[in-house]
């Protein structure tokens, strides 16, 4: 498609300047409304509710699914795993029980089943910043 | 920010070139249609963790709000106190009753209870005014 017209006679010249303002008008829109793509939180449906404080970020984001099923950064682990890779998170320098946030992103339409084993399984760890996401419903 | 110099093209026409600009603009456009995707927006509940301990739990029947999620007879229903409940509204009308809001209320929730009634009484609780609810993991069903 060409919109403007170009004279045979004239030298040939790229006006970068609408292009440059339009890349930075939508990497600044993109900067301000975008929430950050998160690879760690699973597409699964939350219970719908109006939780009581924001996103926290960083930590470890443990989904669930409805089949019980425990997946950690895209990853179907077991309990087992999960208490590896939770005490590999410990490890780390500047990390402690008490300040390690964990997130449990649970299935809407699951049980407590996995839930309470994770739980148990933090308590054992003794992690107490433990969050529960939920959804807002619209 | 001027990128292009307009030096000796004063006589020249002012021509907006617009080709880039659409050029981009499209790009960015599909580029939106295809990997854009509607999310709800999340929040979270801070409930504390705690494991039962059978210790712990004959010392606490007296101070703080229990809430279990327990199997009635038409399903997994609240109950607190010696009452029942199969929604959250009228659970959340009762703990709003309770005078001390300082005391930590609990959820307590067996293993085959639904994950969203255990959620929504932890919701219960804080909307009621609790600050601090413990989530209880429970092996088998609280006796009645």
């Amino acid at each position: 498609m060409r919109l403007a017209k170009r004279s045979h006679g004239s030298r040939l010249e790229m006006n970068m300047t609408p292009m440059i303002d339009v890349t930075f008008l939508l990497l600044i829109f993109f900067m301000t409304v975008n929430q950050v793509s998160n690879i760690n939180r699973e597409q699964i449906p939350l219970p719908p509710l109006a939780g009581t404080q924001d996103q926290s970020e960083g930590g470890v984001t443990i989904n669930i699914d409805r089949a019980g099923e425990i997946i950690v950064s895209a990853q179907r682990v077991s309990l087992g795993e999960l208490a590896g890779l939770l005490g590999q998170q410990l490890a780390a320098p500047n990390q402690s029980a008490a300040t390690l946030t964990v997130v449990i992103r649970a299935h809407r339409d699951g049980d407590c089943r996995t839930v309470n084993e994770v739980v148990r399984l933090l308590n054992k760890l003794q992690i107490t910043r433990v969050r529960m996401a939920v959804e807002v419903p619209s | 920010m001027r990128l292009t110099s307009r030096s000796g093209r004063h006589q020249a026409k002012i021509e907006l070139q617009m080709t880039s600009m659409i050029d981009c603009v499209f790009l960015l456009l599909i580029f939106f249609m295809v990997t854009s995707s509607f999310h709800k927006t999340e929040r979270e509940l801070d409930p504390a963790v705690k494991v039962q301990q059978a210790a712990a739990q004959a010392a606490s029947d007296l101070a703080p709000p229990m809430v279990d999620i327990v199997r009635g007879t038409g399903g997994f229903v609240y109950r607190l106190g010696g009452r029942e409940f199969t929604s959250t509204e009228p659970l959340e009308a009762v703990l709003k009753q309770f005078e001390n809001k300082l005391v930590p209320a609990a959820v307590r929730a067996e293993d085959g209870a639904p994950f969203l009634m255990a959620a929504s009484a932890i919701q219960a609780c804080k909307s009621a005014g609790f600050s601090l609810v413990s989530y209880v993991p429970l092996d088998r069903e609280p006796a009645r």
